[in-house]
């Protein structure tokens, strides 16, 4: 053993170096998608309200460009349609605007990517598939080797058979406690 | 009097800090306690409820919301241009609507419960679109068929069972809540089916597909519950 143990450190060391990248992208992602319930983690969802100046013209197309004249809008909108009798719908990339054309109130309803960390979650979601199925792989037989590497890295008290030990145990006790008290799946 | 000794002082200053970010902590905790209580209102209002049939309205784990949560997912076009809604699979006649078809079809505005596995409720919030049942009726559905299969943007399935899917309260929406749905929440048309989780209940929603056989689909075959009752606690198969 003690001749393997540069072995394993030189192990350890780099496979640890070539970790890092994807273990942030899967801690942040995890923290992310773990608070699902809270809070959208890939996009900042918004509603807003407008005002326009009435009376509306007679035509939705009219409206539309009434809208976008009033809220200073320079994108062009990309469908204009009746959504009900007195409501008139606006899209434009990534929001809407729906006018009610009896009062003249706008609702306003987008959506803002986050972008790091809504490609972090399409890759720790894998919802690209293919290839990224054998890095993710990889990844996880690369954290396997590291913590089995671990084991045996430090000889004496402060390895496996002291402290090491120990924390090992520790370690692994979290997730039997928490399965035996919460009574598991 | 003299002046205290530097280990007196040192350990005076470190009692000052601990006191204080423990008096700190329990004032944090305790008003985030208030907070949690009083914004809780409407789940402990809910739990005194009952419904038609006598089950409780809000089920087990469930905390209710005032406003429907976005959860994600994988937009769909927001478009009624490119919205098309098929209806397949074991019928007599494969349909398929635009949005002025899905229009004509009879509406119907509904106030509806819907339960997030997350654990959420939002309560008697309004949807309006088209019920299920109507367009099963319409597409003439075959004897043989057992399951709807919902069919969604980027190729999300959801699995409901015949006879939940073609319940009177299960409908094809495209308004909540008085305005058309939002992008978060599937527009232009997402299922909503009450008597399941809200997984259920797909956005951007593109195909309705009758079939005789059970096809788990997207949340089912990771490990959710294949059938995904809120009332038996079904999250998780």
């Amino acid at each position: 053993m003690t001749r393997l143990r540069p072995w394993l450190r030189a192990l350890h060391r780099d496979l640890g170096y070539l970790a890092v990248g994807l273990t942030v992208v899967y801690a942040l992602s995890g923290i992310a998608v773990n608070h699902i319930a809270d809070w959208d983690p890939n996009f900042d969802n918004y509603e807003a309200q407008h005002q326009l100046t009435l009376p509306l013209p007679a035509s939705d197309a009219a409206i539309a460009d009434q809208l976008l004249r009033e809220l200073a809008v320079t994108a062009p909108p990309t469908e204009v349609y009746r959504s009900d009798s007195n409501e008139v719908s606006v899209l434009l990339e990534g929001r809407s605007f729906h006018v009610n054309t009896d009062t003249g109130a706008v609702l306003e309803d987008g959506q803002r990517e986050r972008f790091l960390i809504r490609v972090a979650n399409w890759l720790h979601l894998n919802r690209g598939k293919k290839a990224w199925t054998y890095i993710a792989d990889g990844y996880a037989a690369f954290l396997l080797i590291l913590a089995t590497s671990g084991l045996f890295m430090i000889p004496g008290r402060k390895g496996l058979i002291g402290r090491g030990g120990l924390l090992v145990a520790l370690g692994v006790a979290v997730p039997v406690l928490y399965v035996s008290l919460s009574g598991g799946p | 009097m003299s002046k205290p000794s530097p280990e007196v002082q040192a350990s005076l200053t470190r009692r000052n800090f601990i006191a204080r970010a423990a008096s700190g902590t329990v004032i944090t905790a305790m008003g985030g306690g208030l907070l949690y209580t009083l914004s809780d209102r409407l789940t402990r209002e809910a739990k005194a409820m009952t419904t038609i049939d006598g089950r409780p309205r809000l089920p087990p784990g469930q905390r209710a919301l005032e406003a429907l949560r976005p959860m994600g997912g994988t937009p769909g076009s927001p478009s009624i241009s490119d919205f098309r809604l098929k209806i397949h699979g074991e019928v007599d006649k494969p349909i398929e609507l635009d949005w002025a078809g899905l229009l004509a079809q009879p509406q119907a505005e509904l106030e509806l419960d819907v339960h997030c596995v997350t654990g959420w409720s939002l309560l008697g919030a309004s949807w309006k679109g088209v019920r299920l049942a109507d367009l099963a009726r319409a597409a003439g559905v075959k004897p043989s068929a057992r399951h709807v299969i919902f069919e969604a943007a980027a190729g999300y399935t959801a699995n409901v069972r015949l006879a939940e899917a073609l319940a009177p309260d299960v409908l094809i929406a495209h308004r909540h809540d008085g305005k058309p749905l939002a992008r978060p929440h599937g527009a232009p048309v997402r299922a909503v089916v009450p008597s399941l989780y809200f997984w259920k209940s797909p956005k951007y929603l593109s195909g309705i597909k009758f079939v005789a056989r059970d096809e788990p689909g997207y949340w089912e075959t990771r490990g959710y519950h294949n059938h995904a009752d809120p009332w038996l606690e079904e999250r998780y198969g």
